[in-house]
């Protein structure tokens, strides 16, 4: 992919003479000039109002900073990773409901696919934070955060799996029905497998809206990388620094998810499908 | 307390919050796709230090949970002498978050033209002026109608972060805690918010799936 917009953006230029030539050199030292002249106001901006002070980022030097946000990064994995199970469990689910051909059913799943896709995750989080306990049910802080996160990925993941299902050609399910195979049987073993394949860097990239979702974990009080973050800001009382750090640490993270799943999707010669590029509720 | 009591209680709120959500989408998208085209005229510039600049400033928005940005803007910002009101910091990370997911649009939808019609448009004598006016910008914006149209949704969806911060109104999702703070309304507060950004994003959905039945380009 990266090789395509390279190109493409280089396709946009003729090849330069000697005075654009000359014109993108002076281009290219004014627009270093100002990106460094950016850089030093950011700097300043830190050093006058004191916040280059070692006493604001020493302690990232102690193994137990990292080791208390590292066990709040475990907690922001094992709520992705049990989100992002749920989610594709159900995410299937609504997606084979929504193609059988037992009309009411594909209706209900269309509705309720169609619904967690135009809810945002933080309403969901909301309703199983204060408005479930109103009804007596007790859920551990836990299975607030990753049940709304989970149900909010279904909906997406959902019409991620009918994209890989429509993905499988056609003559494929017509040649398995002349071949007297029953619809049961053609989605089980001839189009499942091969739509689960399509999807998988997709499925991947839908981690990241995931872990973005979990970030809130600290509304139902649990103790994930952010969360963890809050309470070595207030031992600590070092708030600039700790917050840019974590934010780098999340930019680092689904950076990296984000070029696994395209790395996947071209070794497999795929397509992310992302929320993006999905039909609009 | 059911549906109808929220209404009688808290009606003139929640028409204000449903109000206040919606200026805030269109401000945030269109602050977005404004944001969005700079960053991509970077991206595709002939400068290579703009070319990275912008890739990076994608890079970062897009991975940025919208939390962690708002935190940086509420609360660590005043400590570098910078302190804004509560919405306009809202405003400003949904901003940042959506340009960059608009440039990756932008981006995608130059890419999709192909080389060929470049050079085809080059050696007929168009001029790159030319080339950008009459064959990138109206291919691009075309197909990226349904992306945007997501987008858009998105941006509603992410304006639910105003609920992390003190806002007057409260926008939609911040009314169902604000309701019940207030009274024990269990439910219906959450059903009245559930609706309106369902509603919303069906009405936006319809809209962007007609214009891009209109506009597609079939490849």
């Amino acid at each position: 992919m990266s090789a395509n917009v390279v190109s493409m953006r280089d396709a946009l230029y003729e090849a330069p003479g000697p005075k654009t030539r000359r014109r993108v050199k002076i281009g290219t030292a004014v627009s270093i000039v100002a990106l460094i002249a950016l850089l030093a106001f950011v700097i300043r901006q830190f050093y006058i109002n004191d916040q280059l002070n070692p006493r604001y980022w020493s302690f990232f030097a102690r193994w137990t900073t990292w080791r208390f946000l590292l066990t709040g990064f475990l907690g922001t994995l094992r709520v992705a990773f049990t989100a992002g199970i749920i989610a594709m469990a159900l995410g299937l689910l609504l997606m084979l409901g929504r193609i059988s051909s037992v009309k009411p059913l594909s209706a209900v799943c269309h509705v309720i696919t169609d619904l967690f896709r135009s809810l945002p995750s933080l309403l969901l989080i909301y309703f199983f934070f204060l408005v479930i306990p109103k009804y007596g049910l007790k859920m551990p802080s836990f299975w607030m955060i990753t049940v709304p996160v989970a149900l909010a990925a279904s909906g997406v993941l959902a019409e991620v799996f009918r994209a890989g299902v429509n993905a499988v050609p056609k003559g494929q399910t017509e040649a398995a029905m002349s071949l007297g195979m029953t619809h049961g049987k053609i989605m089980a073993k001839i189009v499942l497998p091969q739509a689960l394949r399509i999807v998988v860097p997709s499925l991947i990239s839908q981690l990241v809206v995931v872990v973005k979702d979990t970030t809130v974990a600290y509304v139902v009080s649990y103790p994930d990388l952010m969360q963890n973050a809050r309470v070595l800001i207030s031992n600590y009382d070092a708030l600039v620094s700790m917050y840019f750090v974590v934010a780098l640490i999340y930019i680092a993270i689904n950076y990296a998810t984000n070029r696994f799943s395209i790395y996947l999707a071209h070794r497999s010669g795929t397509k992310v499908i992302s929320r993006t590029e999905e039909n609009p509720v | 307390m059911g549906v109808a009591e929220v209404f009688t209680e808290f009606g003139d709120i929640y028409l204000q919050s449903v109000l206040s959500t919606w200026l805030m989408t269109a401000v945030c998208f269109a602050g977005g796709l404004l944001l969005g085209i700079v960053a991509t005229v970077m991206r595709v510039s002939p400068l290579k230090p703009l070319r990275v600049v912008g890739d990076v400033y994608v890079q970062l928005f897009r991975n940025i949970p919208t939390v962690s940005l708002l935190v940086i803007f509420v609360y660590a910002l005043p400590y570098l002498g910078a302190t804004l009101p509560y919405r306009t910091c809202l405003i400003a990370c949904v901003i940042l978050i959506v340009s960059a997911f608009a440039s990756e649009n932008f981006m995608s939808g130059i890419n999709a033209i192909g080389v060929g019609q470049i050079e085809a448009a080059r050696s007929i004598g168009l001029s790159f002026t030319q080339i950008i006016r009459h064959v990138v910008i109206p291919q691009s914006l075309r197909t990226t109608v349904l992306p945007m149209t997501n987008l858009l949704i998105a941006t509603l969806l992410t304006t639910a972060m105003g609920s992390q911060v003190p806002l007057k109104p409260p926008e939609l999702t911040g009314m169902v805690n604000y309701v019940n703070s207030r009274s024990v309304a269990g439910i219906s507060a959450f059903v009245v918010s559930a609706i309106c950004y369902a509603g919303t994003s069906v009405v936006l959905g319809f809209l962007g799936n007609l214009l891009d039945k209109k506009v597609r380009i079939i490849r």
